[in-house]
C-alpha cells in the first residue's frame, strides 16, 4: 500500500490590511513543520511578495490563484494527499472550508465544523452559554424599527455592524439613538436578507487578545496580551503588551480558565484565537477564531517557541506532551505557559498606519482595521518597550516641551491623574475651552489654546510651529470634519507622538518615566540573549 | 573571486513594519540574503523592527534584533555586536537610509564597520536626482527634462522652462509619498509644498510629465569581474503617470522591438557600470516613446526592490541570494544555478511563459480617499499569475486577487452611459481593466480605447480577442469550452457564457486537466530540479493520469 506523505499547504493570497505578511509567517512554519515530520509539504499560493512563494521554502510550489478550480487540478495533480491545511492562510483558505468537506477532501487539523460553530452566531452564543461564559449582551435586527429596539433594550453605547463582514467593515460605535439612524440610514442596509447585528458596547473596558494551542487533551496558554487601547478599537490595529501590564492575576487566572474551557468545547486541534474585553474586572468573551491569528508572530518572537509550526504538528496528529515536554515542566508565567514565572521583559507590538498615503482620511482609530503593518519593543519595563515600539513607528516621545489635550466628554474625568503626572514632569499642558474649564474646576491650571473654528493662532497654528510635541486627543464621533480632524492631520504632517485614547496617553506617560529614569540610554537586546 | 574571508560578522538591516510601498518583499529578500550568508559560515547579525517576519526568526541569524530602526539604536547594537561589515542593500529604502545616515554621522567608521553590496557613493549617486542626472548626461544617456528644487521660490522659476503638466516628486522617500502630477499654475505651490514637506531632505524633483510614454523596468546584476546579468525585463500595462506599485505589469516586456529592448539593455549595462554598483542588484525604470524610438531614464534603485522580489518569482533566479553572496566576493560565474544545479548563475535567465502582476487595493478601508491611480502608490498587495500566454495569465491574475469581482467577465456595466465608460477608461483607477473589457463588449474600437487611455495596442488587442471569444455564439460543447480554457477562462465564466453551472462545466471536462509546467530559469535548455510548477491550458493537453512525463525531470 501507498503511504500517503502529501500535506497541501493553502497561503492567504494578496496581502491586504487584515491580512498580511502575519499570514505568510504562519504559512513558511506550517510547510517546516511538515516537512520536519518527513511529509511532503505542497505550497499554493499566488503572492509574490512572500517566504511561501521561494522555490526552496515548499517540497512543491504551485503559483496558482486561490480558487477551489485551481485548487482542485493541483490536489488531482498531486493525488495520494494526507489533507490540506486550511488555518494558516487566514480567511482565504477558510473560504474554501465546506467545498473541501463536500468534495471529500480532507481537513487537517480542527475540524471545519468547529471553525464554522466559531462563526455561527446562534451557535456560538448557544455555547457560552452552556459553558457559563459571559458575553456583551447582543442581538440582531432585521429593520430599522428592530434596532432601535435592540440598543433601548441593551443600552448605548452599542457597537453595529452588517452580520458576516470580516476585518470590521462598516462595524461601528453608536451612542445615541440619533448616530444609530444616521448609521442605517447611511451605512449600511437593513433588511432580512441583511441583518444587523447590534451589541453593547463594554466602554471603558480593556480588550485582550489570547494565542493558545490545544492537541484535544491539553491545551497551552501562548500569551495573553493586553491592549493599550481601550476595547472598540479594532485588535489588529491596538498596540498590546506581552505580558499585561495592569490586569490583575486573578483575573488573567480567569481568561487562562476560560480558554481552556473553550478550545476543548470547539475539539480545537491546532491555534485558537480569542478576543475578551474586561470591564470592571469580569471578563466578557467577544470573539474565537480557532486558527491561526494575526498575533501568532509576535507572541512566538515574545515568548520564544513558534507556535504556527507547533499547531502544524498537532494537525498531523502529534500531543503537545509529545512535542513539547519541557513546556509541561516548568514553572510558568501566568500570562504564558512558555515563558519563565519570572519573566523580566515585555514585549510590545504597535500598529503602523497608512494616513500619509491617504490625506483624505482622519486618521482615527476604531472597530474597523486601518494598520497596514506592526512593530515590537522589547525592553526591562512597560515604559521602555512602549517607549521603543513608538520609536519604531517614528514617533519618538519627547521628556520634555508643550502637551495638548483636548478629550471628549466622557473622558474627561478619566484625565485628572494624567494631567498632574504631566505636569509634574515638568511639561507645559494646553487644553481647548472645555478641557481646561473642566481641570479648572478640579483645581488643575492649564493653558488655553484656540479651536481651528475659534480663531487664530489656534491649535493647528501651534502645531505647524512645532510648539507642541505630544497630542492627547480622543474623537467625539460625532462631526465628521471637526476641528479634531484638522488637529489629527496636522499631527501626522508635522510627526508628532499622538494618541486618540485615554490608556494611550497614560502610556506616553510611563514611556516617558521610565526614559527618565533611564538617563535617556536604551539597552538592546538579541532575542537570543532574553530566552 | 572566491568569498572574502577578512569578514566573519555581516550587520544586515530589515526593511521594518509593512508600510504601503515597502511590504513583504523585503522578508523574502531578506530571508534569502540571511540564510545564505549564514550558509556559507558568517555570523549574521540581523536588526528589524517587525516581528511578522521569517526573517526575525531565531535560526536564521546569529543575533537577532527586534528593534527600532534608527540610527541610535543601530549604534547601540553595533557598539555591542562589533559587525565587520554593514549589508544595507537588502531593507528596501529604509535600510539604504540608514546606512547614509551612520557613514554620514561617522558611526561606520567610528566602529571600523565597512559597507558591501553597494558603496557609498553608489547610493548617493543612484538616490540623489542632480547626481543621477548628471551621471546619465556623461555616458549620454538622457533623464526628463526637470529640476531639483529646495524651496517654493526655485519650484517658480524652474517651471517655467518644464511646462505643465510636471510630476512633482520628494526625494529620500518610499513609494513616491507626497508625489503628484500638477496640470497648472494654480495647483502648483500648494502640491509644491506638500511634497517638501514629505521629503526628509526638503528637496523635490520636477519632472517633465511623460504621460501616455510606455514604462519599463530591467533588473540588473552586477559582479566584481564587471559580468552583469539582465535578469528580467517588466513592461507596465499601465503607461506612464501610473507609480509602477500600483500598475499592472508583465514579464517578460512584450511589446518592444528586439531593436528597442536592445538599446534598453545596453543602457542598463552603461547605467549600472557608471553609477558602480559593483556586486549585487539595481532595478532601473525607464520611459520609451510610443512612436519612435526615442526613451528616457527615469530612476536606478542600487538595491533589492519590489519590482527585484518580482523578477525573482518570475523567473527563478534568487535576485537576493545572489546579491548576498556577490557582497561577499563571489562572481557571477562561481554561483551555480540552484535550479539547473550544473549551470552557473551567469546565464541570464529565459523565460518560456508569460507573468502578470496585478496590485491589490483596499480602498473600502479609506472611503474617503480617492481611487485614481497616480504618483503615490496606494496599493497594500499584489498577485502574480503564470501562464503560456498574456491572456491566460491575464485571467489567472484577476482571478486571484479576491476582491468583490475577481473574475474579468463575472460583471457586467451595461447601467454605464458611453460617457461614463470612457472616463473610466481615461482615468486610471484599479477596475480600469474591467470598464475596458465592458467597452469591448459594446464594441468600442480598439483606436478609441488607446486614444483615451494610452495603453499599447498590442494588449488592447489580447483583451479584445478574449472578449470576442466569450461573445462568440457556439453551441455548449466540450471542444468550444476547451477552445476557451486555452484562451484563460475559467469554469465560472464559461458557466455564465452557457447559462450553465460550475458543475456542469467542471463534469463535462472532467478527463481533462490543465498540464503543469516549471518554472526553470532556462526554457527547458538544461535538465531542471526545480520544484516549481504553474498550470496551463496550452496544447499539448494531457489526461488524468498520464501527464507523468512532465515531472520526469527529477
Amino acid at each position: 500500500m501507498l503511504m500517503k506523505n502529501k500535506v497541501i499547504i493553502l497561503g492567504s493570497g494578496p496581502n491586504r490590511i487584515g491580512q498580511g505578511i502575519e499570514f505568510d509567517y504562519a504559512c513558511v512554519h506550517a510547510i517546516q513543520a511538515v516537512q520536519e515530520e518527513g511529509l511532503e509539504a505542497i505550497m499554493i499560493n499566488c503572492n509574490p511578495e512572500t517566504v511561501s512563494t521561494d522555490y526552496d521554502t515548499a517540497t512543491r510550489l504551485y503559483f496558482e490563484p486561490i480558487v477551489m478550480e485551481n485548487v482542485n487540478y493541483v490536489i488531482k495533480k498531486e493525488k495520494d494527499i494526507l489533507g490540506v491545511l486550511l488555518q494558516f492562510g487566514g480567511q482565504t483558505p477558510l473560504k474554501l472550508a465546506n467545498e473541501f468537506r463536500e468534495r471529500g477532501i480532507t481537513v487537517l487539523g480542527t475540524s471545519p465544523d468547529s471553525i464554522d460553530l466559531a462563526e455561527d452566531r446562534g451557535r456560538f452564543n448557544a455555547l457560552m452559554k452552556e459553558l457559563g461564559i459571559l458575553q456583551p449582551e447582543g442581538n440582531i435586527a432585521i429593520t430599522k424599527e428592530e434596532a432601535i429596539k435592540v440598543a433601548k433594550e441593551i443600552g448605548y453605547p452599542v457597537l453595529v455592524r452588517p452580520s458576516y463582514v470580516l476585518g470590521g467593515r462598516a462595524m461601528r460605535i453608536v451612542y445615541t439613538e440619533k448616530e444609530l439612524l444616521d448609521y442605517l440610514e447611511q451605512a449600511v442596509d437593513v433588511s432580512y436578507q441583511r441583518p444587523v447585528l447590534i451589541d453593547k458596547y463594554l466602554s471603558d473596558s480593556i480588550e485582550v487578545d489570547v494565542d493558545a494551542l490545544s492537541d484535544g487533551e491539553d491545551v497551552l496558554i501562548g500569551a495573553i496580551m493586553e491592549h493599550i487601547e481601550e476595547a472598540g478599537i479594532h485588535s489588529g490595529d491596538s498596540a498590546a503588551s506581552i505580558p499585561p501590564y495592569t490586569l490583575k492575576e486573578d483575573i488573567l487566572k480567569e481568561i487562562r480558565d476560560q480558554t481552556i474551557k473553550i478550545a476543548k468545547a470547539l475539539k480545537v486541534k491546532g491555534l485558537i484565537n480569542l478576543q475578551f474585553a474586561i470591564k470592571d474586572d469580569i471578563p466578557y468573551i467577544l470573539e474565537v477564531n480557532p486558527r491561526a491569528s494575526r498575533t501568532v508572530p509576535y507572541v512566538s518572537k515574545s515568548v520564544g517557541y513558534p507556535l504556527a509550526k507547533i499547531a502544524t504538528k498537532i494537525s498531523l496528529g502529534r500531543k503537545l506532551r509529545e512535542i513539547l515536554p519541557e513546556v509541561f515542566d516548568k514553572e510558568h508565567h501566568v500570562a504564558s505557559d512558555f515563558l519563565p514565572k519570572d519573566f523580566k521583559y515585555f514585549t510590545i507590538k504597535e500598529a503602523v498606519f497608512p494616513w500619509n498615503k491617504f490625506p483624505e482620511v482622519d486618521p482615527i482609530l476604531g472597530p474597523e482595521m486601518k494598520s497596514t503593518g506592526e512593530v515590537m519593543g522589547i525592553g526591562t519595563s512597560f515604559g521602555i518597550a512602549y517607549y521603543k515600539a513608538q520609536l519604531a513607528v517614528d514617533s519618538k516621545i519627547p521628556t520634555s516641551g508643550n502637551i495638548f489635550i483636548s478629550v471628549a466628554d466622557r473622558d474627561k474625568p478619566k484625565i485628572i491623574e494624567l494631567v498632574s503626572e504631566f505636569l509634574k514632569l515638568g511639561f507645559k499642558v494646553l487644553c481647548t475651552e472645555g478641557t481646561a474649564y473642566f481641570l479648572k474646576s478640579k483645581g488643575i491650571l492649564v493653558e488655553k489654546v484656540l479651536k481651528v473654528s475659534e480663531g487664530r493662532p489656534n491649535i493647528v497654528d501651534y502645531i505647524a510651529n512645532k510648539d507642541i510635541q505630544i497630542i492627547i486627543n480622543t474623537p467625539s464621533g460625532h462631526k465628521e470634519r471637526s476641528d479634531a480632524f484638522y488637529i489629527r492631520r496636522a499631527a501626522i504632517n508635522h510627526k508628532i507622538p499622538y494618541t486618540t485614547t485615554i490608556r494611550g496617553g497614560y502610556a506616553i506617560l510611563e514611556a516617558i518615566k521610565a526614559i527618565k529614569n533611564s538617563q535617556g540610554h536604551i539597552e538592546v537586546f538579541s532575542l537570543q540573549e532574553i530566552r | 573571486m572566491p568569498k572574502n574571508t577578512n569578514i566573519k560578522r555581516i550587520l544586515i538591516i530589515g526593511a521594518g513594519p509593512i508600510i504601503i510601498g515597502q511590504a513583504a518583499e523585503f522578508d523574502y529578500s531578506g530571508t534569502q540574503a540571511c540564510k545564505a550568508l549564514m550558509k556559507e559560515g558568517y555570523e549574521v547579525i540581523l536588526v528589524n523592527s517587525n516581528p511578522a517576519t521569517i526573517m526575525t526568526d531565531e535560526e536564521l541569524a546569529t543575533k537577532t534584533y527586534i528593534e527600532p530602526l534608527t540610527t541610535e539604536i543601530l549604534e547601540e547594537i553595533i557598539k555591542k555586536e562589533r559587525p565587520d561589515v554593514l549589508l544595507p542593500t537588502l531593507g528596501g529604502q529604509t535600510a539604504l537610509n540608514l546606512a547614509k545616515d551612520l557613514y554620514e554621522s561617522g558611526i561606520l567608521e567610528k566602529y571600523g564597520v565597512g559597507i558591501i553590496g553597494a558603496s557609498y557613493e553608489a547610493i548617493k549617486r543612484g538616490e540623489d536626482r542632480a547626481l543621477f542626472a548628471k551621471a546619465m548626461e556623461e555616458i549620454g544617456l538622457k533623464v526628463p527634462p526637470n529640476a531639483i528644487v529646495n524651496s517654493l521660490q526655485e519650484g517658480f522659476n524652474s517651471i517655467k522652462e518644464i511646462g505643465f503638466p510636471a510630476i512633482l516628486r520628494p526625494a529620500f522617500t518610499l513609494g513616491g509619498t507626497g508625489g503628484s502630477i500638477v496640470y497648472n499654475m494654480e495647483e502648483f505651490p500648494s502640491k509644491l509644498s506638500a511634497a517638501l514637506e514629505a521629503s526628509p531632505i526638503h528637496q523635490v524633483l520636477i519632472d517633465k510629465s511623460l504621460i501616455g510614454w510606455k514604462e519599463f523596468e530591467l533588473e540588473v546584476i552586477r559582479d566584481t569581474k564587471d559580468n552583469v546579468v539582465i535578469v528580467c525585463s517588466i513592461e507596465n500595462f499601465d503607461p506612464m503617470g501610473v507609480h509602477t506599485g500600483d500598475s499592472i505589469t508583465v514579464a517578460p516586456a512584450q511589446t518592444l522591438t528586439d531593436k528597442q529592448y536592445q538599446m534598453l539593455r545596453d543602457a542598463s549595462l552603461a547605467i549600472i557600470r557608471k553609477i558602480g554598483v559593483d556586486t549585487g542588484g539595481s532595478n532601473i525604470q525607464f520611459a520609451v516613446d510610443p512612436n519612435s524610438d526615442d526613451f528616457y531614464v527615469i530612476e536606478m534603485n542600487p538595491r533589492v526592490s519590489r519590482s527585484s522580489a518580482l523578477a525573482s518569482k518570475a523567473t527563478g533566479f534568487p535576485i537576493a541570494k545572489v546579491a548576498a553572496l556577490l557582497a561577499v566576493g563571489y562572481t557571477l560565474d562561481e554561483i551555480k544555478n540552484d535550479i539547473t544545479k550544473n549551470t552557473p548563475i551567469s546565464f541570464e535567465p529565459s523565460i518560456d511563459y508569460v507573468v502578470v502582476k496585478i496590485p491589490r487595493f483596499d480602498f473600502a478601508k479609506f472611503r474617503e480617499s480617492s481611487k485614481v491611480l497616480g504618483t503615490t502608490m496606494k496599493s497594500v498587495g499584489e498577485v502574480m499569475a503564470i501562464g503560456r500566454t498574456f491572456k491566460e495569465s491575464l485571467m489567472k491574475a484577476i482571478r486571484s486577487l479576491e476582491t468583490d469581482n475577481p473574475y474579468l467577465f463575472m460583471k457586467d456595466y451595461e447601467a454605464l452611459s458611453y460617457d461614463e465608460l470612457i472616463t473610466n477608461i481615461r482615468i486610471p483607477t484599479p477596475e480600469r481593466i474591467f470598464y475596458i473589457k465592458e467597452a469591448f463588449m459594446r464594441g468600442i474600437s480598439i483606436d478609441k480605447i488607446h486614444e483615451v487611455s494610452h495603453i499599447d495596442k498590442w494588449f488592447l488587442h489580447q483583451i479584445k480577442e478574449l472578449v470576442e471569444a466569450y461573445k462568440e455564439d457556439v453551441p455548449f460543447d466540450k471542444n468550444y469550452i476547451f477552445e476557451l480554457k486555452i484562451l484563460g477562462f475559467s469554469n465560472k465564466e464559461i458557466a455564465k457564457k452557457f447559462n450553465k453551472t460550475e458543475k456542469e462545466i467542471e463534469e463535462l471536462l472532467q478527463d481533462l486537466s490543465p498540464t503543469f509546467k516549471a518554472v526553470d530559469t532556462c526554457a527547458g535548455e538544461f535538465k531542471a530540479y526545480t520544484p516549481y510548477y504553474y498550470s496551463s491550458w496550452e496544447y499539448p493537453y494531457y489526461k488524468v493520469g498520464q501527464e507523468e512525463a512532465i515531472f520526469d525531470n527529477d
